[in-house]
């Protein structure tokens, strides 16, 4: 067997992250200094060589034995998950430095973590999965614990730990299990294979990834690691392990869907509407009562899981499946533009204590926007767009995701889907937009906002025109996904 | 002979043992390696498997799922360490600033 | 070996193994936790050797049972954790629903084990689960796996000390 040279020569975006990351280590040792600032800008140069590499490096197809495919599909997911890591790393350097605790080893953790994602877009084998899921779920474990001021990021990294490997544990023995069924683990030969022991494994790994997604009922975990991680890594989580998550949960599903008994494939797509019927319903209403902004964002984050689960389902119906791959592809992009740049408000208007470990109850309080519309209009414009975005009204990214999904689902005869999800994006509106109204009609309250740091300024000016970009031209990105879209089937 | 299902019926109750583990016990550290003991389930079924087909894979993938065990250990103890620092306990009772 | 004698070492090993993984759930002494799961690794071991899988047996001892989990009680010993010894219990309802639901995960796992019959083991070559073989399987057909590995054991190394080092 030859060394498999032109295998590696395709997944040179995995490359150019973790050597920036290892770049990025190294920079801690010998250009340590009080100016760290060069550190972001390096993590975003990184990221987009990285995307660049990845879109102009072709589809050269099955690689390693079919352990990994890189088509359109994966490149898609790694330029989405570049966009991510580059929006949160600026996010990043704007949070870290009001606190002064910006390190090389953030950012090395953050690029790890996103080489991990993409991994995991181009896995197309569940042994490789596993372990890209542990690549990416180690660096984001430790990232949550980067700062340890206060009680609550050690615990949200500990819960988000223990639940996290709890998953994995249930991933690989549902993996022992389809191995045994299917003779291998390459999602190939998953396809050909059946009986008992293959429904049951391939339960197993759903369960796990369902868990990575945040679908109810395997959220629990989510709100609280979502509020007690540092903000700018609550982003790149909502992001890219969203992304990456869903990117091998749709290849899996591909696989499970064409199972050769038809009843498989159909008790399989069941499940998954279950999951996407209480991801909808719970997330949307346990984000209502939500005073903390940011609590409430992870709750529309299981939301948002809830809608891209639907886009999965439909991809059953065979005639909907371009359709609903591609409709998934773009909700991705959308969402993860739109996550971003909330969070990065919320890190520009999050109150600190006055001393280190101090952690005020409000720190995250509707309160905390009120009458930003008046004081600074920008960024209140900003969040506005965001929150539209979420909420799914025109002319945003986030309503041209929704529709898509939609579409896709009523094309697949997934109609009690499609209405329940359009229901639940109607009262999902309300707290979205109750944001809204605080920052425009309620009266300020006395205090003063430190100024914007231009990292963050430059994060949510670029999210800002993503998101409209997105919803009133997506044609381009749309064709884009299409094409990526039209693999794997 | 020892058929393949005895192996895989006792890792079927090793990963019981440790899934029962993981939602009673309160103590991180035990549930962390209840943990443990699920990964090392998963990886008597890739060897008993691999065994009853005869290939080699399954020893591979066990070799894989050590060094993932491995890592997950040196990075789950560190965050043990950091939480006792800031709480003081290791109880989960105790470890919920964060609930509602 | 004799077929009898393959199954008395079956059990010899399957009936310790068993004891020491209830020992981990029932205790709630960490120490005695992490000493039965040593124990629990040494007859896993012993299994593996039964499923003429020498090198993961030997791996088994190596990594788990010397490092993972000298790892474990290094932590043990280093908090200083004898006041956790006492903490009460979760509710006892909850433990019962909990070893139900694990009794039902168990129910559906072995009736699918039992759906596929009782498989007699194949002979195998005299390299089956030798260093050499399996080295060969891990360079050839798991190297991607195993470059993948490699990236995550420098994440573990780098995650571990930005955790575990002075807060910043």
């Amino acid at each position: 067997m030859n060394f498999p040279t032109q295998d590696f020569a395709a997944l040179a975006p995995v490359g150019i992250l973790s050597g920036g990351a290892l770049i990025l280590l190294l920079s801690e040792v010998f250009l340590a200094s009080t100016r760290r600032g060069y550190q972001a800008s390096l993590t975003v140069l990184f990221s987009i060589l990285a995307a660049v590499a990845a879109a102009g490096g072709g589809s050269p197809g099955v690689i390693f034995n079919g352990q990994a495919t890189v088509d359109a599909f994966s490149t898609f997911v790694t330029v989405i998950v570049c966009a991510g890591l580059a929006l949160s790393a600026l996010v990043g350097a704007g949070w870290l430095r009001a606190r002064q605790a910006e390190r090389g080893e953030f950012y090395a953790l953050a690029l790890f973590g996103a080489s991990g994602m993409a991994l995991l877009g181009s896995a197309t084998d569940l042994l490789f999965a596993f372990i890209s899921i542990e690549v990416m779920s180690i660096s984001t474990y430790a990232l949550a614990a980067y700062i340890r001021r206060g009680k609550k990021p050690a615990e949200a990294a500990f819960k988000y730990f223990i639940l996290g490997s709890f998953s994995s544990a249930l991933l690989l023995y549902g993996t022992a299990l389809v191995y045994g069924a299917a003779g291998s683990t390459l999602f190939a030969e998953i396809g050909r294979a059946q009986g008992p022991l293959l429904v049951v494994g391939l339960g197993l790994v759903a369960v796990g990834l369902s868990f990575k997604v945040a679908a109810v009922p395997f959220h629990v975990w989510t709100p609280d690691v979502y509020e007690g991680a540092p903000t700018p890594v609550t982003a790149f989580m909502a992001a890219g392990v969203k992304t990456a998550a869903f990117a091998v949960l749709t290849r899996l599903a591909l696989v499970a869907f064409q199972a050769t008994p038809a009843s498989a494939a159909n008790s399989f797509a069941w499940v998954l509407a279950a999951l996407a019927l209480v991801s909808m319903l719970f997330g949307n209403w346990l984000a209502l009562t939500q005073r903390s902004v940011k609590r409430m964002l992870a709750y529309s984050s299981i939301a948002h899981a809830g809608y891209l689960l639907v886009g999965v389902v439909a991809a059953a119906a065979a005639g909907a499946r371009e359709a609903a791959l591609s409709s998934i592809l773009f909700y991705l992009a959308s969402y993860t533009a739109t996550v971003v740049g909330a969070f990065a408000v919320v890190a520009v208007l999050e109150r600190r204590g006055r001393s280190l470990d101090e952690e005020p109850a409000d720190a995250w309080d509707l309160e905390r926007f009120a009458g930003l519309g008046r004081k600074r209009p920008g960024l209140a414009f900003a969040m506005a767009v965001f929150m539209v975005s979420l909420a799914g009204v025109p002319p945003t990214a986030g309503f041209i995701g929704k529709l898509l999904v939609f579409q896709a689902a009523i094309s697949a005869h997934a109609y009690g889907l499609a209405v329940v999800g359009m229901l639940t994006s109607a009262l999902g509106a309300y707290y979205y937009l109750r944001v809204v109204v605080y920052m425009y009609m309620r009266p300020a309250e006395d205090r003063e906002i430190g100024l914007i740091s231009p990292a963050i300024q430059v994060a949510l000016a670029l999210a800002v025109v993503a998101v409209i970009v997105l919803g009133v031209g997506p044609e381009t990105v749309s064709k884009l996904a299409r094409a990526a879209a039209a693999i794997g089937m | 002979m020892v058929p393949s299902s005895y192996y895989l019926a006792l890792a079927a109750i090793l990963f019981s043992i440790g899934l029962f583990g993981v939602v009673s016990k309160r103590n991180i550290l035990i549930v962390f390696m209840c943990i443990e003991l699920m990964l090392n389930a998963a990886n008597l079924t890739f060897l008993a498997f691999a065994r009853q087909s005869g290939n080699m894979a399954g020893h591979a993938i066990a070799f894989f799922v050590i060094a993932v065990a491995a890592a997950e250990a040196a990075v789950g103890l560190a965050i043990v360490i950091a939480i006792y620092r800031t709480r003081g306990t290791l109880h989960m009772d105790e470890v919920r600033v964060l609930r509602d | 070996m004799g077929d009898r004698a393959e199954m008395a070492v079956f059990w010899i090993f399957t009936v310790p193994l068993i004891a020491a993984s209830l020992g981990v759930v029932v205790t709630k002494n960490p120490i005695t936790a992490a000493m039965s799961l040593v124990g629990a690794f040494f007859c896993l071991a012993g299994i593996y050797v039964l499923l003429t899988a020498h090198l993961v047996a030997f791996l088994q001892i190596l990594v788990y049972a010397g490092a993972i989990m000298v790892l474990f009680l290094f932590v043990i010993m280093l908090l200083a954790l004898q006041e956790e010894i006492l903490g009460v219990s979760r509710i006892k309802v909850m433990q019962g629903f909990g070893a139900l639901g694990c009794v039902g995960v168990f129910a559906v796992i072995y009736r699918a084990i039992l759906a596929t019959g009782p498989r007699m083991m194949p002979q195998v070559g005299e390299d089956y689960g030798t260093v050499k073989a399996v080295g060969r399987i891990l360079f050839t057909q798991y190297l991607l796996p195993f470059e993948a590995t490699s990236l995550l054991l420098l994440v573990a190394i780098v995650g571990a000390v930005v955790v575990a080092k002075q807060r910043i």
